[in-house]
């Protein structure tokens, strides 16, 4: 029987399986209240004349939320949608969902679409867990009959247990949230989305979740994913979408568009800073005796590096002229990241790791060797000075670099090397 | 699981764009008939979550439905038998006379709140999910049905005590009951998609239902003469509340014309105000914060 439905199936399969399409959609909105109300009034009065509502052109104090996105999810798919907050991943999702009309562009929608950002709607705080599931599917499109087909596997998943007959009010937030995932998932719908709802829950709790979702996308369930965890996107969708500000930066495979977003999130905030910083020479009556010249990266091969790569080797180089000998010289570096709310984040002293070391009178190199650069991208200044005992001899008060990288480091503080391998017993 | 694939090419379709929805008047009827035949059983569902949790807060229960048409009918009667105010004579006992038309009254009230009332405690379900929005308003039409029926127990009760005679006519009252409630959620859909944008819209019901009830018959018989009798005339719900009270006592109804015109404009607007309601949420739902 199915051979023979699928030999009915027109020639553009590929086509008959995309479930959404979003085609140069935008969306735009006012921030000031009055304004958007008045704009809504002379909205609705448009619509219901029929005219045109001129929407591809911006009134007064509005801006784009979304603009021109587009994108395709076929059956089975999951895509991740990632961005910093306001860049209209929620809007993108409210649009798909039908909730409110694009400004441009179109959307088409196959199926039964069940959005996750609506974890428990409709639960009224008064009425008991099982009142609430039968009004809360019924909102998500199921008839009476499919609910009570479902209904046990709704309880035995959200491990509400007895409680299931007390009011909802009573639940501890964690219980009510898993009565509402409890509910969407088990809508069975063609798309979910995800908003950001994933966080509920205890750690046993979020990898039945996981599960779940895995059985449903096997099921044929597309998904949109949003969340702020790489880590759940990467484990879940094999292609993403990066908004910012609205405006669709990238997309494709999930690991090259995260790289992408979290390069773009340590480096948000302040402005880049590449290569080599060149003092100018000091004067010889304010020199103490040894002067620094220039700081910079320098790779393994002994090239100048602009931008040292987390985990990868690299020589923090401080070139000096000396008018004298030194010897037990001492090399401070502070490093402070100006991306992050960390502050100051590595205090390294060639004294403390008992280096002496010797400058002789002309031009030199000091040269630190980090097998590992174990800082996590983003920008930093450092501070660096050489002295001897308690003397200074110079002090560099901010070099700015910046660490870039070609991995995934999401949620670390700092990059941890490794290597891996199995022991068989 | 145990739902069978379905091919997608037989998943219903639906699509969004920025035009209006009045370019395509004929899908638009359909989504519409669809819409309205999907929202039934969530409006039931919708209901029964209502009535219930109004209930299980409420010490007093049911008794909330008798008693405003009670006191009213109380505090009148005491003035009208003081002769603070001089109401003519009624067909009715008075005290009988508007308890009745109270509890008509209450119910027109009740039908021109619920869809703003409905749509506005509905926010945040509007705003996460995309469901068959009239079953919110048909939901609450079927709450003011509910409390009309048990208020029908003291009116059942006030016939008897007064022992009113009853014409056979009072099987036909339905019909005028239900077009009244269909006038009141006419204007009251006319009114919702406003009401969740601006507060002023709930504000300025109260006060004008405050008036309007000075200009229908409830706690007086139809004036015939004078400005004020023009006024309570003109007043549509005036033949619709009438022909009620007048089917479920005399029998005779004394404006038929008045109650037909006035029952024909409501079914006509009432298709008018679901198909503007549709045209105007989406963008009310956009100016509601989820």
């Amino acid at each position: 029987m199915t051979d023979l439905i699928e030999q009915t199936i027109p020639v553009q399969h590929q086509d008959a399986d995309v479930l959404i399409s979003v085609d140069h959609v935008s969306k735009k909105f006012c921030r000031n209240l009055k304004r958007s109300l008045l704009y809504g009034v002379q909205d609705i009065a448009t619509e219901l004349l029929g005219g045109d509502r001129k929407s591809d052109t911006l009134r007064s104090q509005e801006f784009w939320a979304i603009k021109d996105v587009s994108f395709q999810l076929k059956r089975g798919e999951a895509l991740g949608l990632v961005g910093s907050n306001g860049a209209g991943k929620s809007t993108l999702l409210r649009i798909i969902s039908g909730l409110i009309k694009p400004d441009t562009g179109c959307v088409k929608v196959r199926g039964r679409v069940a959005p996750l950002i609506a974890l428990g709607a409709g639960f009224n705080p008064i009425l008991t867990g099982r009142e609430n599931i039968y009004a809360n599917m019924a909102i998500l499109g199921l008839s009476t009959k499919q609910i009570t087909e479902r209904f046990e596997e709704v309880i035995d998943f959200s491990e509400i247990g007895s409680a299931i007959d007390a009011p909802v009010q009573t639940y501890s937030s964690g219980m009510a949230a898993r009565l509402g995932f409890a509910c969407a998932v088990h809508v069975e719908p063609d798309i979910l989305l995800i908003d950001e709802v994933l966080a509920v829950g205890d750690i046993k709790f979020k990898m039945k979740c996981h599960r779940q979702l895995a059985k449903l996308r096997e099921n044929g369930t597309a998904f949109i994913l949003v969340s702020h965890n790489s880590h759940s996107i990467l484990n879940v969708c094999d292609s993403s979408i990066y908004l910012s500000k609205g405006q669709l930066i990238t997309s494709g495979e999930t690991e090259t568009v995260i790289r992408k977003y979290e390069e773009d999130l340590c480096l948000s905030g302040s402005e880049s800073a590449l290569g080599k910083l060149i003092l100018p020479e000091k004067p010889a009556h304010e020199s103490v005796g040894l002067d620094i010249t220039a700081v910079f990266f320098r790779d393994e091969q002994g090239n100048l590096l602009e931008a040292p790569l987390s985990g990868e080797p690299a020589y923090l180089c401080v070139e000096c002229k000396a008018h004298q000998k030194i010897d037990q010289a001492n090399l401070g570096l502070l490093v402070t990241a100006l991306s992050g709310e960390n502050g100051l984040v590595q205090y390294i002293t060639s004294n403390c790791d008992r280096e002496d070391l010797t400058i002789l009178p002309g031009h030199s190199e000091v040269q630190m060797y980090m097998p590992y650069c174990s800082f996590i991208p983003g920008v930093y200044s450092a501070k660096i000075y050489i002295r001897k005992g308690v003397k200074s001899f110079d002090i560099v008060e901010s070099f700015r670099f910046t660490v870039k990288t070609n991995k995934t480091i999401s949620r670390c503080l700092f990059y941890q090397p490794r290597t891996w391998q199995v022991i068989h017993q | 699981m145990k739902r069978q694939h379905r091919l997608s090419s037989q998943l219903p379709q639906s699509i969004y764009t920025p035009e209006s929805q009045l370019r395509h008047p004929l899908r638009l009827l359909q989504t519409m008939w669809r819409d309205l035949l999907a929202s039934r059983e969530l409006a039931w569902r919708l209901m029964v979550r209502d009535i219930s949790a109004q209930y299980r807060q409420s010490f007093l229960g049911i008794a909330w439905a008798f008693l405003p048409p009670i006191v009213l009918a109380a505090s009148f009667t005491l003035a009208n038998n003081a002769r603070v105010i001089n109401v003519g004579a009624t067909d009715l006992p008075y005290p009988a006379y508007v308890m009745f038309s109270t509890a008509l009254w209450q119910t027109f009230v009740e039908a021109l709140n619920a869809p703003v009332q409905a749509v506005t405690v509905a926010k945040p379900m509007l705003a996460r999910v995309n469901f068959p929005q009239e079953a919110l308003i048909l939901a609450k039409i079927g709450e003011v049905f509910f409390n009309f029926a048990i208020k029908l127990i003291l009116i059942v009760g006030l016939f008897i005590w007064f022992q009113i005679p009853v014409s056979w006519t009072v099987i036909l009252t339905p019909v005028p009951l239900i077009h009244l409630v269909l006038l009141g959620t006419f204007l009251g859909i006319l009114l919702a998609p406003l009401g969740v944008l601006y507060q002023d819209v709930s504000k300025g019901l109260t006060l004008i239902t405050g008036f309007w009830l000075f200009l229908t018959p409830v706690i007086y018989p139809i004036p015939t003469e004078g400005t004020f009798g023009l006024l309570v005339r003109f007043n549509p719900v005036t033949p619709l509340l009438v022909t009620v009270r007048e089917l479920a006592t005399t029998g005779v109804v004394s404006e038929p014309f008045g109650f037909w015109l006035v029952s024909i404009i409501t079914f006509i607007g009432l298709l008018l105000t679901w198909i503007m309601f549709r045209l105007a949420m989406p963008f009310v739902v956009e100016r509601v914060s989820s």
